[in-house]
């Protein structure tokens, strides 16, 4: 509770939350608000916004619903983000934690792996992931975590270098703990908060990267995503701006509501760690 | 026979590119239920011992047995279940604990790794631990982080007796307590020494507390043993520069053996 209040202090944090519960309330009722298929055609072609109230932000190119797939769009984005962040800190962690705890070898050919990976442009590896295997929403979830993990990792082996001199990691291996169960159990959790301080910048980065994918069709194609529907309004630029611009502002909005919301977790944590 | 038998160990490091032995040639030996302190100044040598006769860092040169075996052929599962019978005890007793512990787990985790106890069987060990080391049951359940720095000492001393050592390594496990947390303490070991024929590896730089606790004393210098024998004799009496410069340096002494006699 405590925590909280103090997370909630700043008119960042404020802010970032209350966007980001916006847009988890806008996946959530998705179903409810717009039952059916949000690629179905609901009213005229290319409706602009503001003119007819059951379709208050107009129509695409073939006469679907924008708000309707702003709505179902929120879900694949916060999807995708969440699980490419949520898949990246765990790889980076676990890659982390075995080289800055083994050292010597392993530690030398996962770091050699590891710059490899920071070396390739993020985007180009989930490009070329994507159009290898093939658009879907787990693909693309791959792809994204794929070139993500190399700085939890980086964060995460730093951290283990110096809990590994800890008396406790000793104690442990003294009473005859298994070095794995020691790195996991010992090790990791202590490691942790660092590496989670950079959820926020992973999730904002994984959805824009989701967002460039489908921009460039390599998006699943089942789905309603904001990238996508950007593509998609591309070829009317001229004539129906408002098609890439509702979602582009959608977009903005939720990097910046996750970012300020990162921001204020890891300024109360900052908080409560140098008064303890 | 002797529980541990340590002969010319040797550990060198590399200062400035030079070598240098931070253990030369050192050999001793500890009997059952005996307990030998290592005091030196700092830097003498003496945590260096600590970690090689417990195997966490490997020597250059020489020989440890332990309980009659070489203790440096070992490795593997085969060193970590020969772990059960060497304990350590460390001197700063918040950082020998991982602070997302609880005192349960602390004490749960040895009983696990050496098959001591079933999961069903381990609460009631736990208690049991706690009660020898004279801690209330009820702590079981708290963090490590809730309890006192002598209660803190106290979980250590009943993790590192939970898998029936034959040895205990207490690296200046007293020299960070107060001082009459200190006597409780030293009460305690005495009393489980008495009782379960423990033998310690009682590293110190105090000599007060040496004085009270062991029965024999290696002081080292540079690496090498200065002088060794009866702890009380040598106390009184040392022969070596460093020893009469360590005797010299303890202020407490006069006091602090009244107390124990």
């Amino acid at each position: 509770m405590n925590r909280l209040r103090r997370f909630l202090r700043t008119p960042e944090a404020i802010a970032g939350v209350l966007i980001l519960a916006l847009l988890l309330v806008m996946a959530l009722a998705a179903p409810l608000f717009f039952p059916g298929d949000p690629q179905a055609i609901a009213g005229p072609a290319l409706l602009p916004p503001f003119q007819d109230w059951r379709l208050p932000l107009g129509t695409d190119r073939l006469g679907r619903d924008v708000l309707a797939e702003l709505f179902h769009g929120a879900r694949t984005s916060l999807a995708v983000g969440l699980a490419a962040a949520a898949a990246a800190l765990l790889i980076g962690a676990v890659v982390g934690t075995l080289a800055g705890f083994a050292g010597g070898l392993v530690d030398e050919v996962l770091m050699r792996v590891t710059d490899a990976f920071q070396t390739v442009p993020g985007f180009l590896l989930a490009l070329a992931f994507v159009s290898i295997v093939g658009p879907s929403l787990s693909v693309v979830v791959a792809a994204i975590a794929l070139s993500a993990w190399t700085g939890p990792a980086r964060v995460a082996r730093a951290e283990v270098l110096s809990i590994r001199e800890r008396d406790y990691v000793t104690g442990a291996r003294v009473i005859g703990m298994h070095p794995l169960e020691i790195a996991f159990r010992e090790v990791l959790p202590n490691a942790l908060p660092p590496v989670l301080a950079l959820s926020s910048v992973i999730v904002a980065a994984a959805i824009l990267t989701e967002a460039a994918l489908s921009f460039l069709g390599l998006g699943d194609p089942n789905r309603v995503t904001w990238g996508g529907m950007i593509a998609e309004g591309r070829t009317v630029l001229r004539t129906a701006p408002f098609l890439s611009i509702i979602p582009g502002i959608a977009l903005v909005l939720t990097v910046l509501g996750v970012y300020l919301a990162g921001e204020g977790v890891v300024e109360s944590t900052a908080v409560r760690r140098s008064l303890s | 026979m002797s529980v541990l038998a340590v002969s010319n160990l040797t550990k060198r490091y590399h200062r400035g590119g030079k070598p240098f032995a931070a253990v030369d040639e050192v050999s001793f030996d500890v009997g059952p239920a005996e307990t030998l302190a290592l005091a030196g100044p700092s830097g003498s040598g003496k945590s260096t011992i600590a970690r090689l006769v417990l195997r966490l860092i490997e020597p250059d040169a020489g020989r440890i047995d332990f309980e009659g075996a070489n203790f440096f052929a070992l490795s593997g599962a085969a060193l970590r279940a020969r772990r059960a019978r060497l304990q350590m005890v460390f001197q700063d007793p918040l950082a020998a604990f991982n602070p997302r512990a609880t005192v349960a787990r602390v004490l749960g985790d040895p009983l696990r790794i050496h098959g001591i106890a079933p999961r069903a069987e381990r609460p009631r060990r736990i208690a049991a631990l706690l009660e020898r080391v004279g801690l209330d049951t009820g702590l079981a359940a708290r963090a490590i982080h809730e309890i006192s720095g002598g209660q803190r000492q106290r979980v250590a001393i009943a993790r590192a007796i939970a898998t029936r050592p034959s040895l205990i390594v207490l690296d200046e496990a007293v020299s960070a307590l107060d001082v009459s947390v200190r006597g409780q303490i030293l009460e305690l070991l005495l009393d489980l020494q008495r009782q379960e024929r423990i033998a310690y590896l009682f590293i110190s730089h105090d000599l007060g507390v040496i004085r009270a606790v062991a029965h024999r004393v290696v002081i080292l210098d540079a690496g090498r043993i200065a002088e060794s024998g009866d702890a009380r004799a040598v106390i009184a009496d040392p022969q070596s520069a460093v020893g009469k410069a360590l005797v010299a340096a303890t202020p407490k002494l006069v006091r602090t053996s009244q107390d124990a006699s």
